[in-house]
């Protein structure tokens, strides 16, 4: 009895662990390559708080597919907060909303083809400016 | 939609177009995202819109039953990197019925960089928090109504929500956190007295000058604060001022009314961890320059506290305006009155772009010469609000 709880606890444990290093690795940003950016500015640029990196302007997208990952890992935010906050910035300051692109397919070829695409995916491709 | 308590909304500018030519603008703005879309210009038309119900105790002179609130359109067509536009048009039901068509936004703006954006246009006057980021947008607000001394001039607020002129605004990186600025001029308003009789001298409403300042004489404004970072991030602590005159509107040489405007004050705003806390205070010390009267000093605040759980908002709200009657640019507005209003609501997010809100209010106004006895009722308001 003593030893089947422990069997268990330990593999509920393993289980816990797993998923822990998964849902730290299932998304990273990603920028164009010309265009070089901080993990600190993260968060500003899908807020549009942040705008330009120097000249360049700079075109956050959205991830359909790995959006609630990244919202819970870099902007500490739920989904319906994140589209309100959006709201209130185009209403305030004339801003548009990140488009969305449906996945890491459509978020890699943007970012590669467009100066100051920054995005979202589930793992870092070549080509591009892998933001850490 | 309440109306403001004692006024006149049959405000000469505010009177609406014919319904037929307001519904031919709405046709015309949804033709032209339409095809922006097809053609892939970037153009995206949003909006809100409300409908609700209100009841009152016999005391309140406000519409009781079901109404139209507002329908607000609002585009924000992108020219390339550096060139901002945002142009808002509203159609709103007025108290008599009749519906009302506000060009309420056309500016068009330049950002330099992040800390530093110039627009130019009729823009909402940026003091305080309420006013850039709430305005017309019924559903991102979590109560029904605004703090009345700062309402609409058409229903009867006390300063200029609305202003023609140039805003300068942006942020800039310090200390962890955010400073923030806005410094804007343009068009002073003028006080409509052309609802003002012997027996109802105070019944004035602000007017803005969209077409030209009457006295030549800008209307300044700056509004400074601080965005907090780390474990106080969402805390927004700022400063802000406004002057200039308000003279009345056709009003005769020499000027029989004429105020020099001068306010100053500050907000707190709390927007994290699913707390919405907001407060705003404002000081006036207004010099009557067509009169004897010299300076005279009042106030007015309202500090608002609700929280999110899950959808769910209950909210509470004090506010409270003392008002010297002494002053003519309060004595002649119809809003111009000392109130006290304690609000008590509730917000149901049914999505997150439709919600459902009750809201419950117990109003006091202090009696005074122009405004006549004091009045003091309760109300109920409900309102079913959609963005898009």
């Amino acid at each position: 009895m003593k030893s089947t709880f422990f069997r268990f606890f330990a593999a509920l444990l393993l289980a816990l662990s797993f998923s822990q290093v998964a849902n730290a690795a299932d998304v990273v940003v990603i920028s164009n390559s010309g265009t070089s950016i901080s993990a600190g500015d993260v968060k500003d640029i899908f807020l549009g708080e942040k705008q330009f990196a120097g000249s360049t302007k700079l075109v956050p997208v959205d991830n359909a597919a790995s959006q609630e990952s990244f919202l819970s890992k870099f902007m500490n935010m739920a989904g319906d907060k994140y589209n309100s906050m959006w709201t209130k910035k185009s209403f305030r300051d004339g801003l548009t909303p990140p488009a969305v692109k449906s996945g890491d397919a459509d978020v890699i070829e943007f970012v590669k083809k467009t100066p100051g695409a920054v995005g979202y995916v589930s793992s870092a491709p070549a080509g591009v400016n892998v933001v850490k | 939609m309440v109306a403001a308590k004692n006024v006149n909304t049959n405000h000469s500018s505010q009177k609406g177009l014919p319904a037929l030519l307001s519904a031919s603008i709405a046709g015309l703005l949804l033709s032209i995202t339409t095809q922006a879309q097809a053609e892939n210009d970037g153009i995206a038309l949003h909006g809100f819109a409300d409908v609700g119900f209100s009841a009152q105790t016999v005391e309140s002179p406000d519409n009781k039953g079901f109404n139209v609130g507002s329908l607000d359109f609002y585009l924000t067509p992108q020219f390339g990197d550096n060139v901002r536009s945002l142009i808002e048009i509203i159609f709103e039901t007025l108290p008599d019925g009749s519906l009302a068509t506000d060009l309420e936004r056309v500016q068009m703006g330049y950002a330099f960089s992040d800390s530093a954006t110039v627009w130019a246009g009729r823009f909402h006057s940026p003091y305080g928090y309420w006013n850039t980021a709430f305005h017309h947008g019924a559903q991102i607000q979590t109560s029904i109504l605004r703090p009345r001394f700062i309402d609409f001039e058409d229903k009867g607020g006390i300063l200029p929500a609305h202003m023609v002129g140039m805003w300068a605004t942006g942020k800039i990186k310090a200390g962890g956190g955010k400073f923030t600025y806005d410094v804007y001029a343009g068009n002073g308003p003028q006080l409509d007295m052309s609802e003002a009789t012997i027996t109802n001298p105070g019944a004035g409403v602000l007017t803005i000058n969209t077409a030209g300042d009457n006295n030549h004489q800008a209307m300044v404004g700056i509004n400074l604060g601080y965005d907090f970072s780390g474990s106080m991030d969402g805390l927004r602590l700022s400063i802000h001022t406004l002057s200039g005159d308000v003279d009345e509107l056709n009003d005769v040489n020499p000027p029989v009314n004429n105020t020099e405007l001068s306010m100053a004050g500050g907000t707190i705003e709390y927007l994290g961890n699913d707390w919405e806390v907001l407060g705003e205070y404002y000081s006036f010390n207004n010099k009557d320059k067509s009169g004897t009267s010299g300076s005279h000093s009042s106030w007015a605040d309202f500090l608002q506290i609700g929280k999110n759980f899950n959808g769910l908002t209950p909210y509470v709200r004090a506010e409270k305006a003392v008002l010297d009657q002494a002053d003519n640019y309060f004595s002649n507005q119809a809003s111009g009155q000392s109130y006290t209003r304690q609000s008590l609501g509730l917000k149901y997010d049914l999505n997150p772009k439709a919600s459902l809100k009750l809201e419950l209010l117990n109003s006091k106004f202090e009696a005074d010469a122009t405004h006549g006895a004091g009045s003091s009722y309760r109300s109920m308001l409900a309102q079913y609000a959609i963005r898009f």
